[in-house]
């Protein structure tokens, strides 16, 4: 079967300022995500989660190695037309109402004006915002925010959902809305991969997770593995995290 | 074609969002004191200073605008991060970048017709209606504006609003000069100098090429020829820029 998302060897090396000083986010990273499952992506702020994220949404391009989204190379934009994102802190035009914002993403997906009508309310009734449907979301508070997110992610019936930490900014509701969603994406036979802090949702959710830390892949498997050798996630996260190497603070890579 | 619609339409609701159209009511002012002024201080062809003063208004109004929606018009998106939320839908980038240009070029577009409208009614107030080369005259100020937007855009692709605004008051004011260039070029004694200033006249764009000002203010048709070298001047040079634009745009990461 087609991994719904496949890293191998991927690396991605920042070169910033005027001298152009390498940074190193992520190195050889390789790692298949399975159609149907729910995956969960966790480590320590600065471990390179969202530089992953980033290559598999296209926004950034890896230095090396390879990564595909259902067998299509990740530079190729058709790749993301099976795929559904939320970015770390979604940013939309805020003179825009919820409904009109959907109504643009699903036209950028190409999904037919009737579905996306339909798509809209939906999913405006799921997380709870059908009361400001017709709203600006210059109104909207943070939260509310990243549930119009969530909507734009789930808009075009993706068969793959990325999500980068979905809970962040989130009230309690919102965080039981969230593992709610993905679940039933799960049931309906999707794949999710999401980053996250929250490392109970993270156990109680996913099928399998991988540790990153300073921009390698520390541990890679399943929950239940995991938490039968640690007694929980956490102690498992924790306890990678004191056997890793120090980060390099001048290059914010692993030292070699 | 329907993600380019869909991204020309919102770029150019969001400018008539921001009040661009407003700046006209300012052109209509000038427009209107500047012909009254005319007339009573000049002797002589009072109706040709007033159309020349009229289409030089035009003419500049439309390229401040251009420029100023131009040099931010792809950095917007990257400052605001609306973009990380668009490039992650199956959309090539190239046609994120011509779908932006397109709907600022529907703005440009608004924009000098409405102007175009206000122009006529004052002129027709004030003379009676003008001569229809003044109107070819603005068509081809159009085409002008397309090719000074596709530089804005090519600038705002890869730096901020004030590195592009830099880039793009140079490009305006060298692409007037233009001829200046040749011809200091022809002028100069050493052989290097004046390949020098051929090839900077070929490389660099020659906006006044687009411009038959003379022949609008003294009501003389243009010949069609003319017209088809311009047309094919400005589609072909835009695109050149255009491809540039998405070249930069291509490779960069998306901070
Ligand atoms: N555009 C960029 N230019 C230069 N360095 C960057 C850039 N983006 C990220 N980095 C660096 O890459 C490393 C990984 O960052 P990344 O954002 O992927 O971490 P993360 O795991 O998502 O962290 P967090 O949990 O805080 O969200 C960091 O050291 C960061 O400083
Ligand atoms: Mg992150």
């Amino acid at each position: 079967m087609i991994p719904a998302v496949e890293f191998v060897g991927t690396g991605k090396v920042y070169r910033t300022g005027f001298f152009m000083r390498r940074i190193e986010a992520l190195r050889d990273l390789t790692l298949r995500v399975e159609p149907g499952e729910i995956f969960g992506f966790i480590g320590p702020n600065g471990a390179g989660k969202t530089t992953t994220i980033k290559i598999l949404a296209g926004l950034h391009e890896s230095t090396s190695g390879e990564a595909r989204i259902f067998g299509v190379d990740h530079r190729d934009p058709k790749a993301r037309s099976r795929m559904g994102f939320l970015p770390e802190r979604p940013y939309f035009y805020l003179h825009l109402t919820a409904r009109e914002v959907l109504r643009f993403y699903g036209q950028l997906s190409l999904v037919p004006d009737d579905v996306i009508a339909r798509r809209t309310g939906e999913l405006l009734e799921r997380v709870e915002l059908s009361r400001f449907a017709d709203v600006p979301l210059r109104k909207y508070s943070k939260g509310m925010l990243q549930r119009v997110g969530l909507c734009q992610a789930l808009l075009h019936d993706p068969d793959l959902v990325v999500l980068d930490e979905p809970m962040s900014g989130l009230d309690p509701m919102g965080r039981a809305l969230v593992s709610s969603l993905i679940r039933e994406e799960q049931e309906a036979g999707r794949t999710v991969f999401f980053s996250s802090h929250i490392l109970h949702d993270v156990e109680t959710l996913c099928d399998r997770v991988a540790i990153i830390i300073g921009g390698q892949l520390r541990a890679l498997g399943a929950v239940e593995a995991l938490v039968a050798e640690h007694g929980n996630l956490e102690e498992a996260f924790l306890s990678e995290v004191d056997r890793s190497t120090p980060v390099d603070p001048k290059t914010l890579g692993v030292m070699a | 074609m329907k993600q380019l619609t869909s991204l020309a339409l919102h770029t150019f609701q969001e400018a008539v969002r921001d009040r661009i159209l407003y700046s006209i009511l300012v052109f209509a002012l000038v427009l209107v004191v500047g012909s009254l002024a005319a007339e009573q201080i000049t002797i002589g062809d009072q109706a040709k200073v007033v159309r020349s003063f009229a289409q030089s208004s035009i003419d500049i109004f439309a390229s401040l605008i251009a420029m100023f929606l131009g040099v931010s018009l792809v950095y917007k998106e990257l400052d605001s991060r609306t973009a990380y939320t668009i490039l992650s839908r199956p959309l090539p980038r190239s046609r994120f970048v011509l779908g932006k240009y397109l709907g600022l070029v529907l703005t440009l577009g608004v924009q000098v017709a409405i102007m175009v409208v206000v122009y006529t009614v004052v002129m027709t107030l004030s003379q009676g209606l003008p001569p229809g080369v003044v109107y070819l005259s603005f068509g081809l100020l159009m085409l002008e504006l397309m090719l000074l937007t596709a530089w804005a855009t090519l600038f705002s692709c890869y730096s901020g609003p004030t590195t592009a605004s830099f880039f793009t008051l140079a490009i305006f004011t060298i692409g007037h000069l233009a001829d200046d260039i040749w011809t200091f070029g022809s002028a100069a004694e050493s052989e290097v100098v004046q390949q020098t200033a051929r090839a900077l006249y070929w490389c660099l764009p020659n906006f006044e090429f687009f411009s038959i000002r003379t022949q609008a203010v003294h009501g003389v048709p243009v010949g069609l020829d003319r017209v088809i070298e311009v047309m094919a001047y400005g589609a072909g040079y835009t695109t050149v820029v255009l491809a540039a634009a998405v070249l930069v745009f291509q490779r960069r990461d998306l901070k």
